[in-house]
């Protein structure tokens, strides 16, 4: 279905993406993982047609640099941040891209149907959610029914129940038979969706595996910020301890450790009598490598 | 095709929508109807029609240029500010395609536009005036529509060229002052510095649809070439009247054409 020969992708003297080779077969879900500026966007880019890139890439035997269109419309694009002419409604903007997309209008209709919209289908898409308009970027993806999906950080911005409901999707089309490359830097979505992992590091690829085996050895971390209350000296020590790393920005510390272990160093830092003033996580970022890993291509 | 249709349709639509279309046609329509009230408080007689065109077509050779220049220059650089370029290029769609699609479109509204307001007014003064020079202004109407065409083609490659939409805005200003304000005056500095070759004018003309239609709206109103000075002796006595005609709609039309294409070549080869 989809086929990336050493695909390369350079600006000035700047390598983003250096020679990713991959196989896509119908039914497949690979995971491009890593932190941001890895070149997972780059990729999907580079796939699409969007950008020009080095090394050949085709879709069902088409060559998206000679024939992008032709190409293009086996491709169902949902992209990082979705966005639409906010002065059309949902029925107008889903009509105008199946237009685009040569389907019938009555596909537009069942895609709304199908992400959820129809009771919103006459809203001005300015008007809505972060999550709606996921939605409608899916509805969008989804239109002409294309054989190849490609998912750019799909679960960025979604709550816990629409994640789920964003597995479940994938797992939905996976079993229609569609091919679905998505990248994502949220390691926990990894195992429970995908067959295969790609792991980028600023630009090489640097694990190509199954997602079982790349979940055996991955360790998610989480970003955690706290501000306390004047006591950052007393409390970097204990965090070190931990196994953290802290780094100061200001009123706030910076800890990178093991999403595991986040719950640990707040405990530490309440057992200790330091007040957290205020706190916000980030969720765990794929490590630029994972270390070797059995059946992997490192 | 369907797809550059889509892109046609929505620019169309847009038009109406954000009521540009209505409010240019409306001061086009206002602007024809304050010079026939003007003129006619001076002096009417019987060329009631001729002295509106005479008077609107220096008017609309300023006019014109910006609305289609700015036009021009928002259609891809607003689509990239607002993110929404990649989701339409991820499409089955070339960068060719949405260029000329959206090129079309503006270009058809534009056209609304001059039609309507100037046709309106047209209509109106054509109730208490002589009918008799109704060809001329008809023919004016064409030209404005024709000097669309052509910036608004130049305002696609800046807009293609800039990765902004203010700053798509600011080049499109710059290039309105230096095709329609100062051109006229380094034309003018050309003539009298060095000896005014009717063949350099004549050229000078070529490179600049907005003098292009100048002097194709002048011919429109007086056919007789010597009222153009130099240039006009050199096209009398190389080209005559109808000669002349064609090469500068030739001109208009190669503006209307060349930097369209050379945008869509250059849209082709950029990252999105």
């Amino acid at each position: 279905m989809l086929s990336v020969r050493a695909v390369s992708k350079s600006y000035g003297k700047s390598t983003v993406l250096d020679s990713a080779t991959f196989e896509l077969q119908p039914g497949e879900v690979l995971a491009t993982v890593g932190s941001n500026g890895a070149g997972k966007s780059t990729l999907i880019k580079a796939v699409i047609g969007l950008i020009r890139f080095d090394g050949d890439v085709s879709v069902d035997g088409i060559d998206v640099r000679r024939h992008g269109r032709e190409a293009r419309a086996r491709i169902g694009y949902l992209p990082q941040n979705p966005a639409f002419h906010t002065d059309l409604n949902v029925r107008e903007t889903v009509t105008f891209f199946a237009q685009l997309r040569g389907a019938a209008a009555s596909a537009a209709r069942s895609a709304v149907e199908a992400v959820g919209l129809a009771e919103h289908a006459e809203k001005q898409v300015r008007a809505l959610s972060g999550g709606m308009r996921q939605r409608l970027a899916l509805a969008i993806a989804q239109l002409g029914d294309p054989p190849l999906l490609m998912l750019d950080e799909p679960a960025t911005g979604l709550d816990v129940a629409a994640r789920l409901e964003l597995r479940e999707f994938i797992r939905d089309q996976r079993a229609r038979g569609k091919a679905i490359l998505l990248s994502t830097h949220w390691l926990d979505d990894v195992p429970s969706i995908a067959d295969r992992v790609i792991v980028l590091d600023q630009g090489r690829t640097t694990f190509h595996g199954p997602a079982a085996a790349f979940a055996t050895r991955a360790v998610a971390r989480s970003l955690l910020y706290v501000r306390l209350n004047g006591h950052s000296g007393e409390a970097i020590p204990l965090i070190q301890a931990t196994g953290g790393d802290v780094t100061r920005s200001g009123d706030w510390l910076a800890i990178t450790c093991p999403a595991n272990n986040k719950a640990h160093v707040m405990e530490t830092l309440l057992g200790a009598g330091i007040t957290i003033l205020d706190f916000r996580v980030e969720e765990a970022a794929a490590p630029s490598a994972p270390g070797p890993l059995p059946g992997g291509t490192q | 095709m369907t797809a550059v249709r889509s892109i046609l349709g929505k620019e169309l639509r847009d038009a109406v929508r954000s009521r540009w279309l209505l409010a240019f046609a409306a001061t086009f329509a206002l602007i024809a109807l304050a010079l026939a009230v003007v003129q006619e408080q001076g002096d009417v007689g019987a060329q009631g029609f001729n002295r509106t065109t005479a008077s609107l077509i220096n008017l609309c050779l300023m006019l014109v240029p910006l609305l289609a220049l700015i036009l021009g220059a928002g259609a891809i650089a607003g689509e990239r500010d607002r993110g929404t370029l990649a989701t339409l290029l991820a499409q089955p769609l070339s960068a060719t395609q949405l260029l000329i699609g959206k090129y079309v479109g503006l270009t058809i509204a534009v056209w609304m536009a001059i039609a309507l307001g100037f046709g309106m007014a047209g209509v109106l003064l054509a109730l208490v005036r002589p009918v008799a020079d109704f060809g001329h202004y008809l023919l004016f109407i064409v030209l404005s529509s024709a000097l669309a065409s052509a910036m608004l083609s130049i305002g696609m490659v800046i807009s293609v060229l800039s990765d902004g939409r203010a700053k798509a805005l600011a080049i499109a200003v710059l290039a309105w002052f230096a095709l329609v304000l100062f051109y006229d005056l380094a034309a003018i500095g050309l003539a009298l510095s060095v000896t005014s070759s009717g063949q350099s004018l004549l050229l000078t003309a070529l490179l600049n649809p907005v003098e292009s239609v100048r002097i194709l709206a002048i011919l429109s109103l007086e056919p007789d070439l010597h009222v153009l000075g130099p240039m006009g002796a050199y096209l009398h006595l190389e080209l005559g009247t109808l000669r002349s005609v064609v090469l500068l709609t030739g001109a208009v039309f190669a503006w209307a054409v060349a930097p369209l294409a050379v945008g869509a070549m250059l849209f082709r080869r950029q990252d999105v």
